[in-house]
């Protein structure tokens, strides 16, 4: 039987899954690595280990659900996390760990090109917020402060670009991975000159440009034999998880978003243009060409909950996690919409979208007597999708959306799922139960357009089945706008009291 | 509660060469200079039962309550903040430990925890960054099994002396590793032991030496290491190897069988033959093939 495999480089691990040609799964396999935080400020990962755990994983895969089934492997499609910077030295070795999207040492870097007339027109052609995630600002700072490293680089390359490196000796980036580094025209689909001096670089520091699709020649010989794979087997580049993750949950077109809840969460749409934005809340990556995912990142999704359940979770009976997770959600339901009065507000690590604050942390307002754990619970798990509703609320502004389609680990708990109805006011629709992640279905999706079962992508994505499980009741809906209108504000009113507070946890 | 200091070549101790120096004691008046900081040798344990302590142990403040247990490594410095015992119940053991040719504590003949237990309850030990444990409520009985043993000197004394002190150092042990990690943070303590085993890549790591490190028995380590990365902890722990191991082959300064011993394998053949099932490559044929100039 033929069939197609995806390969997700993850912020923590690799996941690859296969599919046969009707989009069923045939297995999935995952595989973490660590993130190391050296110092407060650094979020970073190690490209071996990243590259050997992804070999490792993806030989055993082969090896138990594919090899010996004799299934016929027609392509093998890549996506990976966003933003992510590796310095090649001229031997083509890494020169230290990869920083990943969370890093935050280039803050400053950011926020001095954000105030600029530069950054404005930078921010225009590029699509990507001026933030410390984006690579533009990451090289800046390696520039800036440790310029040793800096003129040691001869490629500054993102994880996946490495490892399709290590894999195949092309030095090639895909156009949507690119248009997440601050340093892409996403309308031209060419590097930016204006953005690439900002770094300090030129294009001959950066891996050559290729559409999503592009196919690199073949695996190293040494791969073939170790992996069992024949070099007829196309290796597609992909795109980005984001990307992939709109595409794969059935976004497609008008009137539609989707929002995603990990560890960390987004509200995206899709279109064929770009979302210009002038307070410059929104990003525009590209999908292919001509396609672009526009929306807003949060910081605060899972891992408040995480953070939450970890503190105040009861763990006495030897609870999992996730057990303890399902156990506070459950004690959440027995509160009324509102949590009688308090409100929280989820910033625990800083946030991005709308409001892009470093600074911003968490608050839990309007406590009063008569608040019990319970009452925490439900506000904590109601300000976290307020944070999602800001970002949707600030696409609308730009682009109205009728429907949503949920995603992600937290999305498929349904009292998750039903407030989110509630607070957009709008039917949200889950994917058929079909086991595997939307990343993974978008790579399926992906090539199965570019083995032409499907015309076009918009084809593709119509093949997703979604059932609408949960529509919004207005009711719920109306007591959670009154308490929104006070999120909203709070979050604008402590803006001085967030820096100051900050400025004092830094000094700890 | 009878209360008794016993020092080396005392009767009582007579049995036991490794204890220098065990106290029960109620202090009811301040004297002074009578807990002046000093170094010593061997391994200090000192176990609040009643009142508060000022200490100041290896230059750091502490303050102690009721519950509370101090470890002192040989080496570090141990005192009253004032150079003086503070009014209150605490009882303590200063233990004599050898060492092994390699260097690393030992306990000695007397003790009936296996070698690798040793090894791990020290390596638990020096890992901790705080030598004050709270709250070891059991370890009062432990404490007070020792006095009164000591003094009575009933039929079995002997062994049941030196199995209280085993039962300290496991608890501690325990209470530690449990309190750096447990269940709530699996992927926390994960890292740390990560962290810990990059550290000390060239040492041949055991299952059970990863489990104790993490706080957790071997059969539920290894479950939810495997349920967390995908991979066994050997396995995991191969990665890691194998990983640094491609480091240094792409810098050419380095010669193949010290990347071997540096990352942990027996031999440069074991390496060889690992390096080659993992990623197609022997190690001299990656090192060839893997250089691509960027200019």
């Amino acid at each position: 039987m033929d069939c197609i495999v995806t390969i997700e480089i993850g912020t923590g691990a690799i996941r690859v899954t296969a599919f046969d040609m009707n989009s069923g799964l045939l297995g999935s396999s995952k595989g973490t690595y660590p993130t190391f935080h050296a110092r407060p400020d650094y979020s970073e990962q190690d490209p071996e280990q990243i590259f050997i755990t992804m070999l490792y994983i993806l030989k055993n895969f082969l090896n138990e659900k594919i090899h010996p089934q004799k299934h016929n492997i027609v392509s093998i499609c890549f996506s990976s996390a966003m933003h992510s910077v590796i310095t090649i030295d001229k031997y083509g070795a890494p020169i230290g760990n990869a920083m990943v999207w969370s890093d935050n040492r280039a803050k400053l870097e950011a926020e001095d090109l954000k105030n600029s007339e530069l950054g404005k027109s930078i921010y225009k052609v590029t699509g990507t917020p001026l933030h410390a995630m984006s690579p533009l600002n990451k090289i800046t700072w390696l520039k800036n402060n440790d310029n040793e490293r800096f003129q040691a680089t001869r490629k500054f390359l993102s994880i996946k670009a490495y490892i399709i490196q290590q894999l195949t000796d092309e030095y090639v980036i895909d156009h949507s991975v690119a248009s997440a580094t601050g340093l892409l025209n996403i309308h031209k689909l060419k590097w930016e000159e204006d953005a690439l001096q900002r770094a300090g670089i030129t294009k001959q520091h950066l891996p050559e440009l290729v559409s999503v699709l592009y196919s690199p020649k073949s695996l190293k010989k040494e791969y073939q034999t170790l992996l069992g794979l024949h070099d007829k087997i196309k290796i597609i580049v992909g795109s980005s998880d984001g990307c992939m993750a709109t595409l794969g949950a059935g976004v497609w077109g008008d009137g539609k978003a989707t929002i995603t809840i990990e560890e960390s969460g987004a509200v995206r749409v899709v279109g064929k243009e770009v979302i210009q934005d002038e307070k410059q809340r929104i990003f525009n990556y590209v999908l292919t060409e001509g396609n672009y995912v526009s929306g807003g990142p949060t910081n605060n999704a899972g891992s408040t909950f995480e953070w939450f359940a970890k503190q105040f979770g009861d763990f006495t009976r030897d609870y999992e996690l996730e057990e303890c997770i399902e156990n506070l959600i459950i004690d959440a339901g027995k509160v009324s919409p509102g949590s009688e009065g308090l409100l929280f507000l989820p910033y625990l690590q800083g946030e991005r979208a709308p409001i892009w604050n470093a600074n911003a942390r968490g608050v839990y307002f309007g406590l009063n007597i008569k608040h019990e754990l319970k009452h925490f619970i439900r506000a904590t798990i109601e300000g976290v999708l307020f944070a999602f509703f800001s970002i949707g609320k600030t696409l609308q502004e730009h682009r109205g959306f009728k429907s949503l389609s949920a995603n992600g680990t937290y999305a498929s708990y349904p009292l998750l799922t039903q407030i989110i109805a509630d607070i957009f006011n709008l039917p949200v629709h889950i994917k058929m139960n079909s086991g595997s992640d939307s990343v993974a279905c978008g790579g399926f999706l992906l090539s199965a357009t570019e083995i032409g079962m499907y015309k076009s992508l918009d084809e593709a994505a119509q093949k997703v089945k979604l059932v609408a499980n949960f529509h919004p009741d207005f009711h719920n809906h109306s007591t959670y706008m009154k308490y929104f209108e006070i999120f909203e504000r709070l979050g604008v009113k402590l803006y001085d009291e967030f820096g100051a507070i900050a400025r004092l946890q830094q000094d700890n | 509660m009878n209360q008794n200091v016993l020092k080396r070549d005392c009767k009582e101790l007579h049995a036991f060469p490794h204890i220098i120096e065990f106290a029960y004691k109620k202090n009811n008046t301040i004297q002074f200079d009578s807990l002046k900081r000093e170094t010593s040798e061997f391994l200090r344990l000192y176990y609040v039962i009643d009142g508060r302590f000022d200490w100041i142990i290896d230059n750091q403040h502490h303050i102690l309550y009721p519950g509370d247990l101090a470890v002192i490594f040989p080496g570090q410095s141990f005192g009253g903040e004032k150079d003086l015992l503070d009014i209150g119940t605490v009882s303590w053991l200063h233990l004599g430990l050898k060492l092994s040719p390699a260097g690393a504590m030992e306990l000695g003949r007397w003790t009936r925890l296996n070698e690798g237990e040793c090894r791990n309850i020290f390596k638990i030990l020096l890992l901790n960054p705080t030598p004050v444990l709270p709250k070891v409520k059991e370890a009062a009985t432990l404490f007070q099994t020792i006095s009164t043993e000591l003094l009575k000197q009933e039929i079995g004394f002997t062994a049941r002396i030196n199995q209280t002190i085993d039962e300290l150092f496991i608890l501690i042990a325990r209470q530690l590793s449990r309190q750096n990690n447990a269940r709530r943070d699996f992927p926390k303590s994960f890292l740390m032991l990560e962290e810990s085993l990059r550290a000390n890549l060239s040492h041949h790591w055991t299952v059970e030496e990863m489990a104790a490190l993490v706080g957790l028995g071997i059969t539920a380590f290894t479950e939810k290491v495997k349920n967390y990365t995908g991979f066994s902890p050997l396995n995991y722990l191969i990665n890691i190897r194998i990983s640094e191991a491609i480091k240094l082959l792409k810098r050419q300064d380095v010669n193949v069988t010290d990347i071997a011993l540096d990352t942990g394998f027996y031999s440069s053949q074991h390496f060889a033959t690992t390096f080659k099932k993992l990623t197609g490559y022997t190690p001299s044929e990656f090192r060839k093939k893997n250089i691509t100039p960027t200019e």
